[in-house]
């Protein structure tokens, strides 16, 4: 059954699916944290109320348009941009009091933010979930089933990690973005406003977690709770990857979710703790994570 | 929160519940909280019938809560209209979210009980919250409705008698699935089944229920693997992967709720429905209403308390009437078990005259009663309530709904005495295990 191509293609393409569920997740996760040294327990959070707003906004013009893949992609567009601003205010007003705070103070403070925006959440949208409907066909292939629908995501998260890396590796502000996370001070001194490369990070980070939950709307209702599943998922994959290191999240990512989805085919009631497992070695052998800098650390 | 509906007073929910909608429930919620915080009058306190309502709106569970928490207050403001129990108890509904998590359960029930003073507790919604506070409302004497938590545990090994199942619980459940299935089996010849279940009580619990009677039905057809996946999970490609990959002839799902949902979506998506019959999985009205658009035509699936197979009951009426009337929605399967659960108690009460919580106990001990689903009778050794064990059915679109219900036709309704634990002594046995 192992050596079957359509049951390594099947598993192969779920482990990818997740992994870049978990990717376009924890890539804001770990940027914010890279540059700005703040750790955004309400990252997934943010990312639940983006998909909130995406699904009123499909649901909005999907009754003057249609319900369809177009529609979703122009929610998807106003969604991440809404939260866009959504980040940067939360930056501006609340995340800015955190700088050189001790990680317990930060901790606090994006705690209470889960607190606020999921009872913002009940207030707006009330408890049960909300999810979109789009007639997606299964696709055959290689005598199995597949989602087609697992290539938009594929490709979502493959084109995020390389819009990331020609962002922070080609364009000028993203070398400073480079450059302030190695010295904040000298960044500075060139007469280059910190405060502002600061929102404009954590404002991605926040675009990108929304974009994710546009892009999952048709696979999982969005509903209260989920994020604090999800973000411990998220904290495996960067603690894998190394905070700070969009290649390392991208690979632990790619990991944690193939590994995961075979770990379900060969031993189903040790899938998780397979992850951990990996999360434990490390740990012990490199508590900077696969890609991190010991610097960092 | 509108300002004509500034305070909340126990008298008053008639009004406040009129138009009332979910998000006006958390509202007017934390608008109770504070109101604990407030000296009560010593009148109002002997008056009141205290009751506590322990359901999630955050986790795997709240997209059932939803119909629970609306039922329980239209309900309680039916009878408060009149004056409440006896006509003369006005009913004080305190909220708490469990949030699906049984120890955040044990802490709100304890909070409910020191603090509150109620007298009941009602939903729980999980399985493991029902069992983490049957602990406390042991010790505490306090009376405990599981109206929609099923584990058959509830009402076996964790028995304790301040606890009245008003649900069928996990083992009927199964084995109404079973009868239905065994039949499929036997037609189409099907020899090999996977299992796919919420890593918790209820489905551990029920899909155990479903093994050990499906094994005694129909002995040759073999389980080639069971998948447990977490509460909660939001990704299920790799598990339906796994599922196609054994080729079974069928695969039994023991999952509800929020992730309930996630799976059928995933999973029609990912073509298993194609390729594995999918019989007996959990279908309420829920998913019904939920993914009317998507929920596959055709597909076997089990409900507990469907309102369209007892529109001749006087009760069922009642309550869609009442919900028709305060939501514009039909009563999902998890509001009416919450409607059954506090007209059961009025009738208790109305039946003994007094709302003193061991003469309620009583009263409804081997007490036969009125409900949505006929006249049902509570078992003497476990207080399960002797309603349909499963309804399990065909998905098909109904001229009369704006959703898909059970095809009417071909609908199995199982009694709860052809499934349930066979004896009263059996049931005993269980029971000496808690001790």
């Amino acid at each position: 059954m192992l050596l079957d191509p359509g049951v390594i293609f099947g598993q192969l393409l779920g482990g990818l699916s997740r992994a870049m569920i978990l990717f376009l997740l924890s890539s804001g996760l770990s940027l914010t944290f890279g540059v700005m040294n703040i750790l955004n327990f309400a990252h997934a959070t943010l990312w639940l109320l983006g998909g909130y707003i995406t699904f009123s906004i499909f649901t909005y013009f999907g009754e003057f348009l249609g319900e369809n893949g177009w529609v979703l992609a122009l929610a998807i567009v106003f969604g991440t941009s809404i939260m866009v601003g959504v980040g940067y205010l939360i930056e501006r007003f609340l995340i800015r009091r955190m700088y050189g705070r001790e990680l317990p103070e930060q901790l606090l403070l994006t705690f209470a933010l889960i607190l606020i925006i999921g009872d913002l959440i009940k207030l707006v949208w009330g408890v049960e979930d909300r999810s979109i409907y789009l007639p997606i066909e299964p696709l055959e292939m290689l005598d199995t089933y597949v989602n087609p629908y697992y290539f938009v995501i594929v490709s979502s998260g493959i084109a995020v990690a390389a819009g990331l890396w020609w962002f922070l590796q080609k364009t000028r502000y993203g070398m400073i973005v480079r450059a302030a996370v190695y010295s904040r001070d000298m960044v500075s001194a060139l007469g280059i406003r910190i405060p502002l490369i600061y929102a404009g990070v954590f404002a991605l980070g926040i675009g990108i977690a929304a974009f994710a939950a546009g892009v999952f709307l048709p696979l999982m209702p969005m509903a209260l709770g989920v994020d604090i599943d999800l973000i411990i998922q998220c904290f495996a994959v960067v603690v894998i990857g190394g905070f700070g290191s969009i290649l390392g999240t991208f690979v632990a990512s790619i990991i944690v979710g193939v590994v995961y989805s075979f770990s379900i085919l060969i031993w189903p009631d040790g899938a998780l703790a397979v992850v951990f497992l990996i999360v434990i070695a490390v740990l012990i052998w490199r508590p900077w994570g696969l890609f991190g800098t010991e610097l960092r650390y | 929160m509108s300002t004509k509906r500034p305070h909340i007073s126990d008298h008053k929910w008639e009004q406040v519940l009129k138009s009332m909608d979910r998000r006006e429930f958390i509202v007017t919620s934390a608008a109770a909280g504070v109101l604990t915080m407030v000296p009560r009058f010593a009148q109002a306190a002997a008056d009141t019938y205290r009751l506590g309502l322990l359901l999630p709106v955050t986790g795997t569970g709240a997209n059932y809560a939803d119909g629970g928490i609306k039922a329980v207050m239209n309900a309680t403001a039916a009878i408060n209209a009149k004056g409440g129990f006896l006509g003369k108890h006005p009913i004080e509904v305190s909220y708490r979210d469990t949030h699906t998590k049984p120890d955040i359960a044990a802490r709100e029930a304890r909070d409910l009980i020191s603090r509150e003073n109620v007298q009941t507790i009602v939903g729980t919604y999980s399985s493991a919250c029902a069992m983490a506070i049957q602990e406390i409302i042991h010790e505490r004497k306090i009376l405990h409705l599981a109206a929609t938590s099923n584990s058959s545990k509830i009402v076996n090994e964790n028995f304790t008698p301040y606890t009245y199942q008003f649900c069928p619980n996990s083992k009927m459940q199964s084995g109404s699935v079973v009868v239905a299935v065994a039949e499929m089996i036997k037609k189409n010849g099907w020899k090999t089944y996977v299992t796919i279940g919420q890593d918790y009580e209820w489905g551990r619990d029920t899909q155990k229920g479903f093994v050990t009677a499906l094994a005694r039905k129909s002995p040759a057809t073999k389980l080639k693997k069971e998948l447990w996946f977490k509460l909660g999970e939001t990704e299920f490609s790799s598990y339906i992967s796994a599922i196609m990959a054994s080729k079974p002839d069928f695969a039994y799902g023991a999952i509800a709720g929020k992730d309930n949902r996630t799976f059928i979506r995933q999973a029609q998506a990912m073509g298993l429905f194609k390729r594995v019959a999918y019989p007996g999985g959990l279908i309420s009205v829920t998913e019904m209403q939920q993914q009317r658009k998507s929920l596959p035509r055709g597909m076997i699936g089990l409900a507990r308390c469907p309102f369209f197979a007892h529109l001749d009951q006087p009760l069922m009426q009642k309550y869609i009437k009442m919900h028709r009337a305060k939501h514009d929605a039909y009563p999902t399967d998890w509001a009416c078990m919450h409607y059954d659960a506090i007209y059961g108690l009025e009738q208790a009460i109305d039946k003994i005259g007094n709302i003193g919580t061991e003469a309620v106990k009583a009263a409804l001990k081997g007490a036969t009663m009125d409900t949505c689903r006929g006249k049902a009778t509570f078992r003497d050794c476990n207080n399960q309530l002797n309603i349909p064990a499963g309804y399990v059915g065909a998905v098909w679109d109904s001229p009369d709904y704006p959703f898909p219900i059970f095809n009417p036709d071909t609908m199995i309704i199982v009694k709860a005495e052809e499934v349930w634990t066979p004896t009263c002594d059996d049931v005993r046995k269980l029971q000496k295990k808690r001790a």
